[in-house]
């Protein structure tokens, strides 16, 4: 029994430092449209990366102080929302880390 | 909304100052997004109950302002080996010999044990107390010490600029070191001629001054302490031979500091000096000498056991965890 939990925690730290660096990659990528928190929330989530509250937006926070983001207070449906998009580095960074993740993932591909 | 206000105060009361505003509108938004998103599915307002499931899952204020702060430690993974290392240190040298100290001074000082509380129980508690306050002033020093090299600017650099050729050598616990075979050996052929030269009867001292007498029962441990020196001599120069730990040798290592821990035990109990004569003008009796003596000897007998099963305890050790050879 404890062989079977020790082996589900193991696996779901994996799973959670597989998906950390994954989801700035995802972040960067959809942000090359403008968007707000929650709709950058629910279109992740509609492709299968559901990132929660407490993840995204101190990683959006982290993203804008490193310079990648730039972000606007903007009232949008009778409300004040804060609009993210790429910033002239971001975009730069964003290329690189695609082509890094391309030449992962065909390196890992051979491996597997 | 009342929950959600709350739940945001709350959050709101963690996060600095600066970015508080900012990062609960933000907050705020998302949440109100997810309820007004749950409604148009259900086609009714939230009852209180779902938005306290909503919060709840969200996660307790300080923990979700806690994301949002840069992530602190009073001592970082880096240093906190070092930190452990050296408490284990601090442990061993400082608060070990200080409860040995005042366990000693329970034992054999009456003044402390009055001075202390009432009897045993007393000063058992004042060296507790005593024990706790020392830990912790220890601990404390070090934690200090060790977060201001947290924080320092050397730290990088203390740990970046080593050298592979400073590290030292891998140890082999299954060897003896031929240097030890030697001092070993060497003491033991000193210890024993002297014990042949000098102590071989009773009367161990004869001057016209003085006269030392042991009791009869002394030609137990002259054979005894002969003989445990006779065996050293033999394991040391096998030792020499053969440079490391065997089973056999660890068991012998072991039985000759037993018998020798013991012949000390007994020694200890047993008035081991019968008389001392001493010529003086009739001032001093050699008798109440020995009896003081014979009577000190007896109550080291703790410390002969204790110190005796320290070195028990090493030997145990070491023929549990020898190699096969």
């Amino acid at each position: 029994m404890t062989h079977v939990t020790d082996t589900s925690s193991a696996y779901e730290n994996l799973r959670l430092e597989l998906r950390r660096g994954c989801l700035a990659l995802a972040v960067l990528a959809v942000l090359r449209a403008e968007q707000y928190g929650y709709s950058l929330r629910k279109i992740l989530a509609d492709r299968g990366m559901a990132i929660d509250e407490n993840t995204l937006y101190p990683l959006l926070r982290r993203l804008e102080t490193q310079g990648l983001l730039v972000s606007e207070w903007r009232d949008e449906d009778k409300r004040n929302k804060r609009f993210y998009s790429l910033s002239h580095d971001g975009q730069l960074v964003l290329k690189q880390l695609l082509a890094d993740w391309q030449s992962l993932n065909a390196s890992l591909n051979a491996v597997l | 909304m009342d929950l959600l206000d709350r739940y945001l105060h709350a959050v709101e009361f963690w996060l600095p100052k600066a970015q508080r505003q900012d990062i609960v509108s933000e907050l705020s938004e998302d949440i109100r997004s997810q309820i007004e998103d749950k409604e148009s599915e259900l086609g009714r307002s939230l009852t209180e109950a779902e938005i306290e499931a909503t919060l709840v899952r969200i996660g307790r204020p300080v923990l979700v302002a806690s994301r949002y702060l840069p992530q602190r430690h009073l001592i970082g993974p880096a240093l906190f080996p070092i930190y452990v290392f050296v408490l284990k240190i601090v442990a061993a040298c400082c608060l070990v010999p200080w409860i040995l100290v005042g366990i000693g001074l329970m034992l054999y000082s009456p003044g402390y044990r009055a001075a202390h509380g009432s009897g045993w129980l007393g000063a058992l508690g004042t060296i507790w107390g005593g024990f706790w306050m020392t830990a912790l002033v220890a601990v404390g020093a070090v934690t200090v010490v060790f977060a201001a090299l947290e924080r320092g600017a050397s730290t990088p650099k203390f740990l970046e600029s080593w050298s592979p050729r400073k590290l030292p050598p891998v140890r082999d616990s299954n060897r003896i070191p031929r240097a030890t075979s030697i001092v070993e050996m060497a003491a033991n052929i000193v210890f024993a001629s002297w014990w042949i030269l000098a102590m071989s009867s009773p009367t161990v001292v004869n001057r016209p001054d003085i006269r030392i007498t042991l009791a009869p029962v002394w030609v137990y441990f002259f054979w005894g302490y002969l003989i445990l020196a006779a065996a050293n001599i033999a394991t040391a120069g096998a030792n020499l031979l053969q440079p490391n730990w065997t089973r056999a040798k660890a068991g012998l290592r072991l039985a000759t500091n037993l018998c020798g821990s013991a012949l000390f035990c007994w020694m200890c109990q047993s008035d081991i000096l019968l008389n001392i004569s001493l010529v003086t003008d009739g001032t001093i009796d050699g008798r109440h000498i020995a009896a003081a003596i014979n009577m000190w000897a007896s109550r080291a007998l703790p410390f002969a056991v204790g110190v005796g099963l320290l070195v028990l305890a090493v030997d145990l050790r070491r023929l549990i965890r020898v190699k096969a050879a």
